[in-house]
């Protein structure tokens, strides 16, 4: 399986005539990108704005941040299986990107409505909280959309998501037939046979468990967002979208999914420094005992049968969730697989450990630093411009908080994949 | 203490564990009808209140549903 990866790197984004891209500069033509969307009857209102780093900008409420990407030869589409698209094998032939970008869902949407899972970010372009997030980096087209408010959650959450991979695939076509400015060719070939072979173990949340639902919006594989067993994912089948976000934690868009640095690391060293086999991906929030065992064992099972002798193990999450996550480490190495845990720890004030369920055969962490929304203290008031909602879902409030002035902290920040530079003071 | 993640409560230090449904459902079953998710439940609360009694040496799992606890109401 081999995919050639063209990146056309955006400088910037302008409203213009026709959609089109030269030379770095990105020109939408607003009213046409916005007919494509509203064409679905099921959408009330869609509007799209621009916000680029350093522009002291609030986007709330952030669903997800997404990358353009189309597929340009070779079966599929990118993003596959989400909101009806083709669910085809992807991971072959050519895909262009939009680098340095994204298409930013906002809307009121809530995700389900069992409650608990509240849609929490917001994004500022400037600021200290901008800078803890790769998007406040990224010039995002901000797609702000409402449905119509007398459909059901469920199909309120899928006319959005797609309403926003519509604007995506608009930009994409901009870029199929030209030449792109960087290639990278990504295959699994044959190495050197004393390379140790690792596997990286990607566990990603499911709704199911909080929604009672088996198609509740969330991060998908293909599509799919309820619980399921572990997948083995060719690597090539994530760079075309196979996996995405998001989660309501803030480095759980699909944006972050797509360039996850220690993924691309893995796959980037191929060859080089040990045979990289490719990703299981493990579904969590399992509840029960036996159900998340079951997971852990499996799990350890098929990096057992790929010939794995090392694992990198990262998960998007929290609470729970840490079980099979961690079950699935202890159980790897109880099958000789050494395992590496990349992780977010959790708010030790009161003397709780920062891991849920420490575990002795999970001897090798490295820490993307310390949880606790309160530490980083109140945002500044900042003179903001919004892009959305006046009033958003905050999950640290527990309510519907008016957007602009003093909002609770970011209720999540914790970086799954090794995004940024917060660290641990011991 | 009642727990669908026993291993969890066991670890933790709790003497008195309880097998539990699941979490989001720890005394009960939505899948049942009103009247055994009513004897499914009390059948584990039962259980709990009866281990009060029972002296434990440390973390001890006591399984609602084990041969021997069977009722006439078990789902």
């Amino acid at each position: 399986m081999r995919l050639e990866l063209g990146t056309f790197p955006v400088k910037d984004i302008v409203f213009g005539g026709a959609t089109r891209y030269d030379a770095g500069q990105l020109t939408v033509d607003r009213d046409a990108v916005l007919a494509a969307v509203r064409q679905d009857p099921r959408i009330a209102t869609a509007e799209l704005e621009i916000a680029r780093p350093g522009e002291s900008v609030r986007i709330w409420p952030v669903r997800d941040v997404i990358e353009p990407r189309i597929k340009v030869e070779g079966p599929g589409v990118c993003y596959p299986g989400i909101c009806g698209r083709d669910i085809a094998t992807v991971g072959e032939g050519r895909t262009h990107r939009l680098a340095g970008m994204g298409v930013v869902e906002v809307s009121s949407v809530n995700w389900h409505d069992a409650g608990g899972d509240f849609v929490e970010t917001y994004l500022d372009m400037s600021g200290h909280y901008g800078e803890m997030y790769p998007y406040a980096k990224l010039v995002n087209l901000c797609l702000v959309v409402e449905p119509d408010t007398t459909l059901g959650e469920e199909i309120k959450n899928y006319a959005v998501h797609k309403a926003a991979l519509t604007v995506a695939d608009q930009l994409g076509e901009a870029v199929r037939s030209l030449t792109p400015p960087e290639r990278e060719v990504f295959e699994r070939t044959a190495v050197d046979p004393s390379l140790p072979k690792v596997v990286y173990i990607w566990c990603v949340h499911s709704p199911q468990a909080m929604s009672g639902s088996p198609t509740a919006f969330c991060t998908t594989t293909y599509g799919l967002t309820q619980l399921t067993p572990p997948w083995y994912l060719h690597p090539n089948e994530i760079l075309d979208g196979a996996l995405t976000g998001p989660y309501r934690t803030a480095f759980a868009m699909s944006w972050t999914v797509a360039n996850n640095p220690l993924f691309l690391d893995l796959y980037r060293r191929h060859g080089k420094d040990w045979n990289f086999l490719g990703v299981i991906s493990l579904r969590t929030e399992w509840t029960t005992q036996t159900e998340k065992q079951l997971m852990a064992n499996q799990t350890a099972k098929l990096a057992k049968q790929l010939g794995a002798q090392g694992a990198v193990v990262t998960w998007d999450a929290g609470g729970n969730e840490f079980i099979e996550v961690i079950r699935g480490i202890q159980a790897c190495e109880r099958l000789g697989i050494k395992t590496v845990f990349l992780t977010s720890e959790d708010d030790a004030t009161d003397g709780a450990p920062t891991m849920l369920e420490p575990l002795p055969e999970a001897d090798a962490i490295v820490s993307t630093g310390f949880f606790k929304n309160t530490t980083l203290g109140v945002p500044d008031a900042p003179a903001v411009e919004l892009r959305g909602s006046t009033i958003g879902l905050h999950a640290g409030a527990d309510a519907a908080l008016p957007t602009a002035g003093l909002l609770p902290p970011p209720w999540r920040y914790d970086d799954h994949y090794g995004f940024n530079s917060l660290s641990c003071i011991e | 203490m009642i727990s669908a993640i026993y291993n969890f409560a066991l670890t933790t230090g709790a003497n008195r564990v309880i097998r539990g449904a699941r979490i989001e459902h720890v005394c009960g079953d939505p899948t049942l009808s009103p009247e055994k998710d009513y004897a499914f439940g009390m059948r584990i609360v039962t259980t709990a209140l009866e281990t009060l009694t029972i002296a434990v040496p440390g973390p001890t799992l006591f399984d609602p549903m084990a041969p021997g606890k069977e009722s006439a109401h078990a789902p």
